[in-house]
């Protein structure tokens, strides 16, 4: 167990490197001139070469690198052009609401998927298992842009049981969290469905049944338990995608979280908020992958024996 | 057991979902009180609250009822008298501001000469790294002989300083103290003062009771932002919205004027939209060929089909309503057999392949600006010329536009209001990067009125030289001048007393109220 922690925590070292640098590296290629933006094209030269100094600009992109790096070590992301606030102040307003939608849709997706999963795998070629794929197939072909409009005319407009957008209260997230998961929800109820095909047919499955235990023992104790595996590290994998994704379901529900923050950055040109943004939703994605990696071992000992054997 | 077992899971479903339903349909009440709040909607984060560093639209719009300037835009773009009583120009260098007597900050202190002095002085020094530094260069001096005047000093004839003496006046004290900060509480003169900041939600303000001009009408003003097109149409006919000024989209307009609960205002406003050439292009270069050009679109219909009638055909970058505007200018309305007429004069005969020659015109990505062009390459093809549309990201279009690699762009220019806008526009002085004369478009002529233009004082003679540089202009056709989209205001049916400003200015939001 230990060698497998050390092994992977060391494997973060590379992973972190190379997402930083990439990041970085989106200034540089990004076409114009961020002084250009910053100060507006009639701005003095003398100003252009201030603001150019102030942000390292003015050096080679290899000593801009060093600089960069050295401040990030610092926890130093750097301020805002045109807020002016430091990037990390901004980025931790607006963290725990993307954190909180994205849970949300995790919640939403899992709720819906697993059952849904489960059930289309034990009546497997019925009415069920075909209505739950169908779904799925539906699920994963409503784009969140078009989904989201969609549950606000239904619910918020003709309904009315909901409200528009915003995050006013607790029920301000249900919409949202239902766009975000519903794409989710669609990939997991195939997946436990696969997953669950699998379990059922091993020997132990079986020898449940022959014991005499009740369906619903051998379904959820012995079967789901061990179909999980898989399951849990799709979860793990979709709640960083769930992250990055939530730009755009963001958007549409005005919700104050990080997605909106990377469209301003966007907008506005902010060069050090965006690169602060896409670190913070990078490295998220990074450590929700540890996370996973740890918990799978938890769930399933061969992974961990595997390694001091 | 069993049957127990499900009766209490079922029990349990039940009432989460009276739970639920409960907190969903709030009480309706069909006697509401008067109100005493508003809403307004905005499209995009506000992203500095203090007026000497924003530079963003949003920003704009909710500084101006916190703040006030020395002047401010009339509805003819004319400056009047807004923190200042009146002001004198001596020797057409020296301005001389009497303040109003008894104007109040947000948290009580009077208003003094020193505050406004310091709010330019902050701008001037580049350690504050004004974005507006450049408009104010032309200041040498400020002197601030008492607590109610203020003499500023030009360095030469400078008569494009009185626009930028609309920017809000913060107080010296609370913003030295704080610096940067300043924009996370701002203290202003204007009608509403700061109350919160919920970052991407909601800005709320309060009416300011000792406001020089009059207490607002309206207590709690609170700009929500929403940035979603289609989600801010929703929550206007949803009822959440009470006001909002050009951030429905033209095609949504008429639905929503449909509808009883809601009234539309639409006034002429100060953007100017337009096909900018390459003067320095082989082809583009030859007037007859951009006259040919703008003879061949017809842009009412354009204005139909991409602006849904929200928009007045242009004749130059000034708007109609502008005090200095020239109406009396050379047109060039729909005539495609002139179009044709004019490329066969200037040598461009029709090939084999059915057109004369072909032309790449950059744009952004936009959706508005991609059926803009797409209906520009339509018309134009009709006259056998070929156009090529390339969209780009922002950045990389003003690239290409700041080094000359275009033939033709279409681009809009925002907000206009002194006719020195010229000079950014059209000098040869601002050919990138200098300035944003993107097309190289050179005419002594018109370099020469200009630099009288800035250096003349006179309101009169300004309009005058102004008239003569658009004449020119027109001609020479630099721009093929498309339209100006209008100012729309949607607000409830309910309120009343709100003056719209071409520019879409906010400042008399305090005169707005609920009628009984």
């Amino acid at each position: 167990m230990t060698t497998f922690l050390l092994k992977r925590f060391l494997l973060l070292i590379p992973t972190v490197l190379g997402v930083v640098t990439l990041v970085f590296m989106l200034r540089p290629l990004l076409p114009g001139d961020p002084v250009d933006f910053m100060l507006g094209e009639n701005a003095l030269s003398a100003d252009r070469e201030q603001l150019r100094a102030e942000y390292d600009l003015d050096k080679p992109v290899f000593t801009q690198y060093v600089i960069f790096m050295t401040k990030l070590i610092k926890g130093d992301l750097g301020r805002s052009i045109h807020t002016r606030r430091p990037v990390l102040d901004m980025i931790l307003e607006r963290y725990p609401a993307t954190l909180l939608l994205a849970g949300a849709a995790m919640f939403v997706a899992v709720l819906v998927a697993v059952p849904l999963g489960v059930a289309a795998a034990v009546r497997k070629d019925t009415v069920v298992d075909n209505l739950s794929m169908l779904g799925a197939l539906l699920g994963i072909s409503m784009p969140n842009f078009w989904l989201g409009p969609l549950l606000i005319i239904l619910f918020s407009i003709n309904l009315g049981w909901l409200p528009v957008s915003g995050m006013r209260g607790p029920l301000y997230i249900i919409l949202p969290a239902v766009t975000l998961g519903t794409a989710m929800a669609a990939i997991l109820t195939r997946m436990t469905r696969s997953s669950m095909l699998e379990v059922i047919r091993e020997d132990y499955v079986t020898t449940a049944k022959a014991k005499g235990l009740a369906p619903g023992k051998v379904i959820f104790k012995h079967a789901l338990k061990n179909a999980l595996i898989p399951i849990l590290t799709l979860v793990g994998l979709q709640f960083g995608a769930l992250l990055a994704g939530s730009i755009i379901t963001e958007t549409i529900f005005a919700w104050p979280g990080i997605g909106s923050l990377v469209i301003t950055a966007i907008n506005s040109r902010d060069f050090p908020l965006l690169q602060g943004v896409v670190m913070t939703i990078s490295l998220s994605y990074v450590l929700i992958n540890l996370i996973t990696d740890l918990l799978y071992a938890v769930a399933d000992p061969r992974i961990r024996m595997g390694g001091d054997r | 057991m069993e049957r127990q077992k499900k009766m209490k899971i079922r029990l349990v479903l039940i009432s989460i979902l009276v739970l639920v339903l409960a907190g969903a349909c709030q009480p309706t009440s069909s006697e509401e009180p008067k109100r005493n709040d508003m809403v307004i909607c905005l499209g995009k984060s506000p992203l500095n609250l203090d007026p000497r560093y924003n530079i963003d639209a949003a920003s704009f719009r909710v500084t101006q009822v916190m703040f006030n300037g020395l002047v401010k835009k009339g509805p003819n773009m004319t400056l009047v008298p807004d923190l200042a009583e009146k002001w004198e120009v001596k020797n057409d260098r020296i301005w001389t501001f009497t303040l109003k007597p008894g104007v109040k900050f947000h948290n009580g202190h009077a208003l003094t000469a020193q505050d406004v002095a310091y709010t330019f002085r902050s701008i001037l020094d580049p350690k504050y790294k004004s974005p507006k530094r450049q408009s104010y260069t032309a200041i040498e001096a400020i002197e601030t002989p008492d607590d109610r005047t203020v003499i500023i000093h030009t360095r030469e004839p400078y008569s494009p300083l009185l626009v930028n003496l609309t920017l809000g006046i913060v107080p010296r004290k609370e913003a030295e103290a704080v610096g940067d900060d300043f924009a996370q509480h701002p203290i202003g003169t204007g009608p509403y003062r700061f109350l919160s900041y919920e970052a991407d939600q909601e800005i709320r303000l309060t009416a300011f009771d000792k406001h020089f001009k009059g207490k607002p009408k309206i207590k709690d003003l609170t700009f929500r932002i929403i940035p979603d097109d289609t989600t801010r149409y929703l929550e206007l006919i949803k009822g959440n919205i009470d006001f909002v000024q050009n951030a429905i989209t033209p095609d949504m307009v008429p639905v929503v004027e449909n509808k009883k609960e809601f009234q539309v205002i639409r006034i002429g406003g100060t953007n100017y939209e337009y096909l900018g050439f390459n003067l320095d292009d082989p082809v583009l270069k030859d007037r007859r060929v951009r006259a040919a050009i703008a003879c061949a679109l017809d842009i009412p219909q354009m204005i139909q089909a991409i602006q849904k009638g929200l928009a007045a055909p242009a004749t130059g970058i000034l708007p109609p309503q502008h005090w200095a505007y020239e109406g009396d200018v050379e047109t060039y309305p729909y005539q495609p057999d002139k179009s044709r007429e004019l490329l066969d004069q200037a040598g461009f005969p029709v090939k084999e392949d059915g057109f004369r020659f072909s032309l790449t015109y950059k744009t952004s990505l936009s959706e508005i600006a991609k059926l803009k062009a797409e209906i520009v390459q339509q018309q134009l093809k009709e006259v056998g010329i070929q156009v090529d549309i390339r969209g780009y990201e922002w950045a990389t279009l003003l690239s290409d536009l700041t080094s000359g690699n275009f033939q033709i762009y279409s681009l809009q220019w925002v907000g206009v209001s002194d006719p020195d806008i010229y000079f950014l526009a059209l000098s040869s002085q601002s050919i990138p990067p200098a300035g944003r004369n993107r097309g190289r478009y050179v005419n002594p002529k018109v370099d020469a009125l200009i630099e009288k233009n800035r250096r003349t004082i006179d309101k009169a003679e300004r309009k005058k030289i102004t008239s003569q540089i658009q004449k020119i202009v027109a001609h020479d056709l630099p721009y093929v001048s498309l339209w100006y989209p209008m100012n729309v205001v949607i607000m409830k049916s309910g309120l009343a007393g709100f003056e719209p400003y071409p520019d879409g200015d906010l400042s008399d939001l305090w005169k707005i109220y609920w009628k009984d």
